[in-house]
């Protein structure tokens, strides 16, 4: 049995797990306004160039003391501002007294001139005393120390207080010396002092606020939205862990930079570094971990090393104590500043060459250089101020760029899950094709073997039939004595032939039916001495059921027969063809017509009944014209669409 | 003189073609067989000119028969005598190398001209048998998909256009005004495609026999 396969493959294939795609037009833009709006931060600020009447104090005299007061007794030292404890007195910890006196104002005591101090960098905090008399306090002054490391101190200086005959300024500052601290510009450290008009300085204050305090916090506070929207969606979805690391990154940074604008903790000073530089480890071991995973390399190494390198930092730490604080941080720095460049350059390496290499390798180069602007600014000594800007701008830098990359992945995440959607819906819409193929084959299947046993029925029946009824018939054909027997007997076998062919056989083409009929019927009328002309259509598409070829076929040899023994006719004209939907037989003779009866109707005895009956069988009709003398007309109509469909 | 096998199960018409052949041809040579069996020891010994066949015998078909006279004696003519008209039957006995066929039940005067010109070289051919001859020559045009198919016999174009006449039902000496050529020459083609008919099939059943590995 011959077995029908679908024709279409089924084609299934996993979509793929991440499309890479040349960097958006909006991330190039955003990366652009980036760099200008850097540029135009640095013109602004370095713009800001003292006017005329703004003075620069930078030398004090310098005494240890636990007082309320500049200690009077102490030594006193002459000291360069911008002081760095780190520089001066590294291993001195405690409260320092700087003096200076004020030089002569424009407007000593009168006019309207409000003048203030604007004290740029101060770590850890400090107290301004004008004259004896206490003008400001940054915060707590006694452990642990309000951290007033990124904030610039403006100071407003009351005219009340300033006197005609001078004026003596002293600040009380409290810090940490350097091995108490992990990263340089958390040591104690007092900058240059400037005194100017109050309303230049309060603009010049609130820039550098916004550098230092407002800007980082805006980005941080982002840095952590993203970071943790970005590390839900790589959990729920572990075949993106980069996204998870790249989330825990983010949010890691972000804490490590609230460092920077958090005044106050809760905690200790050195449970503060040290948790500090915990998350730094923290921070690697997230990196590292996404820069492999967004290559798309599971490392066991990488998987079990990291945490424990985490732990072993922690540990270290504990070690060390509070006093070596920043020497072990900085053995760390270089460690995990290293893994960090590593697992970059590896990851370059590995990316395909294209759109996605060249973006990432400009960020992680940019990364890079606020790496090391920052660790220049630990390393240098002195401050100069374009290093500290840099700095700003480098702390900046990082973690914007660290927002940018997020919007990054999480588009390719998007597209991704869109892409994943589209190939579901195409798996769907293949999925319903083949099972509409299926189907269609079941269907087939099950018709072709309907087919077949109907077919070996219809040979078990012909076989029985002729085997047993058709051996009688033909013994009586060809040994009965009489003629009209045998004739009979012969048609009895022709009948049982057709019986069978009608009941059980399969449809005809009307092109071959007619093949048929004009063969039967050419040939006995030739062989019955009369002309035949057949004239019909070739290659008609239509089909006949069994039945109706059967039919048909019957009501034609009755037709020829009766025209070969009645009708004394010479000519036969047959035109066959299709009207409408029907199809038509003409059948015509220049014989001596058919007698009609008294009641008009034409004589029965010719088979023109069963001719008509048959007809009507088929829902078609069969009308017979006959005038003695002039011939007959035989009209047979069989329309087309019951002969196909009937069966 | 004739050598004839007649093949036939039912004794009264067995003894009614004996009648007939003899009118046809006087004075021939006439062994009756009623069982396939009997009829192929038959046709191993005796050297015959016509075999007139019946396809329904107990024991067998006849086309059994048609194809050992063909291949023991391909001189001689073998004649399908049957009740079925239907090319089911009579298609492979014509593979088999039949040369003709003639229906029973006809009346006796119309076998005898039948017998008489397929004696004369003039095989019938109905529009159906043309149909299905067509059919199996078209099926076979196709390429072969085995490289070791055995070339195909193919019709003439000439030996085409007469089949398709046939089947659109024209009689012969139709078909011969339409091309312009003798009755004898359309009957040559009628005996043409049987013969490659035939060894078409004569090939595809060596082919398959040697694929089953019934030939070593």
């Amino acid at each position: 049995m011959p077995l029908v396969m679908p024709s279409t493959a089924i084609n299934l294939h996993t979509p793929a797990t991440r499309h890479d795609h040349a960097p958006p037009a909006a991330l190039q833009r955003a990366w652009a306004l980036l760099w200008r709006g850097a540029t135009l931060l640095l013109l602004g600020l370095l713009s800001s160039a003292a006017p005329a009447q703004t003075v620069y104090l930078d030398t004090a005299w310098r005494a240890p003391g636990a007082g309320p007061t500049f200690p009077a007794t102490a030594p006193a030292q002459r000291v360069a501002l911008p002081d760095e404890w780190a520089r001066t007195r590294p291993d001195q910890r405690g409260p320092l007294w700087y003096r200076t006196e004020l030089p002569p104002l424009r407007d000593d005591g009168a006019g309207d001139e409000l003048y203030a101090l604007f004290i740029e960098h101060v770590c850890s905090n400090l107290e301004v005393y004008l004259n004896g008399e206490k003008l400001h306090s940054g915060g707590r002054m006694s452990t642990p120390y309000t951290h007033n490391c990124n904030h610039p101190q403006l100071v407003a200086l009351p005219s009340a207080l300033l006197r005609k005959g001078g004026n003596v300024l002293d600040i009380r500052l409290v810090g940490h010396p350097l091995a108490e601290v992990g990263s340089r510009q958390r040591a104690g450290a007092l900058s240059a002092l400037v005194i100017g008009p109050q309303s230049e300085l309060a603009a010049r204050h609130a820039r550098l606020t916004a550098l230092q305090v407002w800007a980082p916090q805006a980005v941080s506070a982002t840095l952590l939205l993203m970071g943790g929207f970005m590390f839900v969606l790589g959990f729920l979805n572990r075949r993106e862990s980069h996204l998870a690391y790249f989330g825990a990154l983010c949010v890691g940074w972000a804490l490590v930079d609230g460092r920077l604008w958090l005044r106050s903790m809760p905690l200790g000073h050195s449970e503060t570094e040290f948790l500090v530089l915990a998350m730094l480890g923290f921070i690697t071991w997230a990196a590292v971990q996404f820069l492999l995973r967004y290559a798309g390399v599971r490392h066991r190494v990488a998987d079990v090393g990291l945490p424990v390198q985490c732990a072993l930092l922690s540990v270290s730490l504990v070690l060390a104590g509070a006093q070596r604080l920043h020497a072990v941080a900085s053995v760390w720095y270089l460690l995990l500043a290293g893994e960090v460049l590593a697992a970059a350059a590896w990851h370059l390496h590995q990316q395909r060459p294209g759109h996605g290499r060249w973006l990432m390798a400009a960020l992680l180069g940019a990364v890079s250089i606020a790496g090391a602007i920052e660790f220049a600014a630990q390393w240098t000594s002195g401050l100069p101020s374009m290093l500290t800007l840099a700095s700003n701008v480098a702390q900046l830098l990082v973690p914007t760029i660290f927002v940018l990359v997020g919007l990054r992945l999480v588009q390719q995440h998007g597209r991704a899950l869109q892409h994943a959607e589209q190939d579901k819906a195409v798996l769907e819409q293949r999925v319903r094709e083949a099972t509409v193929e299926i189907e269609r084959n079941f269907r087939q299947m099950a018709e072709l073997r309907v087919e077949q046993v109907t077919e070996r029925e219809r040979k078990r029946i012909a076989a029985d039939l002729h085997d047993d009824l058709g051996a009688k018939l033909l013994t009586i054909v060809h040994t009965s004595d009489s003629e009209r027997i045998s004739t009979l007997a012969r048609e009895a076998l022709e009948e049982m032939r057709l019986s069978v062919r009608g009941l059980t056989g399969r449809p005809v083409r009307l092109a071959d039916a007619l093949g048929d009929w004009r063969a039967e019927v050419v040939s006995r009328l030739g062989q019955a001495g009369i002309e035949g002309d057949w004239s019909a259509p070739e290659d008609l598409p239509q089909t006949l059921s069994a039945r109706a070829y059967v039919q048909t076929t019957r009501i034609l040899r009755e037709a020829t027969s009766n025209i070969i023994k009645h009708s004394g006719a010479t000519q036969c004209t047959v035109q066959a063809g299709i009207t409408d939907n029907d199809f038509q037989f003409v059948v015509q003779d220049n014989g001596d017509g058919i007698a009609s009866e008294i009641d008009g109707r034409l004589d029965r005895g010719h088979g023109l009944a069963s001719m008509k009956n048959r007809a009507k069988q088929l829902q078609g009709q069969c009308l017979v014209e006959s005038t003695p003398g002039h011939g007959t007309v035989i009209r047979l109509t069989v329309p087309l669409d019951r002969a196909t469909q009937a069966s | 003189m004739k050598t004839i096998l007649l093949l036939e199960d039912l004794p009264e018409i067995r003894a009614w073609m004996r009648k007939l052949v003899l009118q046809v041809f006087p004075g021939a040579t006439i062994s009756e067989s009623a069982r396939v069996h009997d009829a192929i020891e038959l046709v191993s010994a005796v050297k015959f000119d016509l075999a007139l066949i019946d396809l329904g015998l107990p024991d067998g078909s006849g086309v059994d028969v048609v194809t050992k006279l063909r291949d023991l004696q391909p001189e001689a003519q073998s004649v399908v005598v049957t009740i079925h008209d239907d090319d089911e039957h009579l298609f492979p006995a014509l593979q088999a190398g039949a040369f003709g066929y003639i229906l029973k039940e006809q009346a006796r005067e119309l076998i005898t001209e039948q017998l008489q010109r397929i004696s004369q070289g003039e095989p019938p051919l109905s529009p159906s048998i043309a149909r299905r001859v067509m059919a199996y020559f078209s099926a076979k045009a196709k390429p072969a998909s085995n490289a070791n198919a055995i070339p195909a016999v193919n019709l003439t174009d000439r030996e085409s256009e007469v089949l398709l006449r046939v089947a659109k039902g024209y009689t012969l000496p139709e078909i011969g005004v339409q091309l312009g050529l003798s009755r004898h020459t359309i009957a040559d083609y009628v005996k043409q495609i049987y013969r490659k008919l035939n060894v078409s099939s004569r090939a595809e059943a060596a082919l398959e026999a040697q694929r089953l590995g019934l030939f070593r």
